[in-house]
């Protein structure tokens, strides 16, 4: 019996756990995670990226280390959301890990993460498809949100993350398209083509494609992105209500 | 501090697992890890006052620390504790407090190499496990 785990499943039932995720890197998971967290309310963020760990930069909290309690660990809040990320327990260092300790890692912070009065988890995946997800598979039954841009590279990759959640019965809440189009002059502009590809994975899976913008202006906000309220946020809070 | 939240996670498990048998627990015995660093005293201390007013009130807990025995998937070399401890102590000392093993020991082969080829890439058995429960 592992414990571990055991708790990780208690502390996570009867919570709405979305899990953001995309097969492929950069394509602004840590973000959509990020937004989405911040625009629902009762929700805490947790940072399973365990080599990315791009949540602690994203909200300034880069070398804090998490305070452990007797019943757990204490979250990191930045701007009002409580969050629970592997820098907090390691520092501003890189993590590299074998699967099992992949896996040991997610389980001890599912399960040591204090996580009351959350009703919603918003999880940051890691790209790809490895340990991580099996393992938050294993702890909890959750809601994905599946991020891709319009690259045909992105989506051919993404493809396959939906087959295998069609799978396991995991149907998306969302597809978000992101990196979508940028507003100009009141239109929308698709500098790298409208997506057919996302849509079309949409409309054959019946899951929702949801839109977001590019706006520069978001770079400067890494490291204060709860102070963020630009047209990625908007689109972004669009999506948290309908979650 | 970290061995309350450890004996926590193990009573509520177990409370919650004889619980759904219809059993009481007489005897635990968990297998740690020695690069956790846990303070057994504290751990079981911590079992015995959060037992209480659970089916593992007449429980007790033995605890195996149990050495590791270390292999690089990089260079195939088997080695033991003696040869990691170096790197641990200097683990503690840039931590403190805060030694990132005491909480998750699986994180181990981010800090420790290979000590005679230097890869990450080491394998051991890490986890925190249940190894026996007697009920009554």
């Amino acid at each position: 019996m592992r414990p571990l785990l055991e708790l990780a499943r208690e502390r996570l039932r009867g919570r709405r756990v979305i899990a953001v995720m995309s097969g492929k890197g950069g394509v602004g998971k840590s973000v959509v995670a990020a937004m989405l967290a911040l625009n629902k309310p009762g929700a805490a963020l947790v940072d399973l990226d365990l080599s990315g760990m791009a949540v602690p930069k994203l909200f300034g909290v880069v070398g804090r280390l998490h305070e452990v309690s007797k019943d757990g660990i204490e979250p990191l809040v930045a701007g009002g959301l409580k969050l629970f990320s592997l820098g907090g327990v390691v520092g501003d260092r890189y993590v590299l890990l074998p699967g099992y300790g992949q896996a040991g890692a997610v389980e001890a912070l599912l399960a040591f993460a204090k996580l009351d009065g959350a009703e919603a988890v918003v999880v940051d995946m890691p790209p790809g498809m490895g340990e991580e997800l099996l393992a938050l598979g294993r702890a909890a039954d959750f809601t994905p949100v599946v991020v891709t841009t319009p690259s045909k590279a992105a989506v051919g990759v993404v493809r396959h993350l939906i087959d295998y959640l069609a799978e396991m019965r995991k149907k998306p809440a969302a597809i978000v398209l992101n990196m979508a189009y940028v507003e100009c002059g009141g239109a929308k502009v698709y500098p790298f083509g409208r997506g057919d590809g996302a849509t079309e994975l949409a409309q054959r899976h019946g899951i929702p494609l949801h839109e977001v913008p590019i706006d520069p202006e978001l770079e400067n906000y890494v490291g204060r992105i709860y102070e963020y309220k630009g047209p990625v946020a908007q689109a972004l809070r669009q999506l948290a209500d309908k979650l | 501090m970290h061995e309350w939240s450890l004996a926590l996670s193990l009573v509520q498990t177990l409370d919650k697992w004889a619980l759904e048998r219809q059993v009481q627990i007489r005897r635990v015995v968990l297998s740690v890890p020695s690069p956790s660093q846990l303070d057994i005293a504290v751990l079981k201390e911590a079992f015995d006052t959060l037992k209480r007013e659970s089916r593992l009130e007449k429980a007790a807990l033995e605890v195996k620390v149990v050495t590791p025995r270390y292999r690089c998937r990089a260079c195939g070399y088997e080695f033991g504790q003696e040869e990691v401890d170096p790197q641990i102590k200097k683990l503690m000392g840039d931590y403190g407090e805060e030694y990132p093993l005491h909480l998750i020991p699986e994180l181990l082969p981010t800090f420790v190499r290979c000590p005679r080829c230097g890869s990450h890439d080491i394998e051991a058995e890490l986890s925190i496990k249940v190894e026996e429960v007697e009920t009554i």
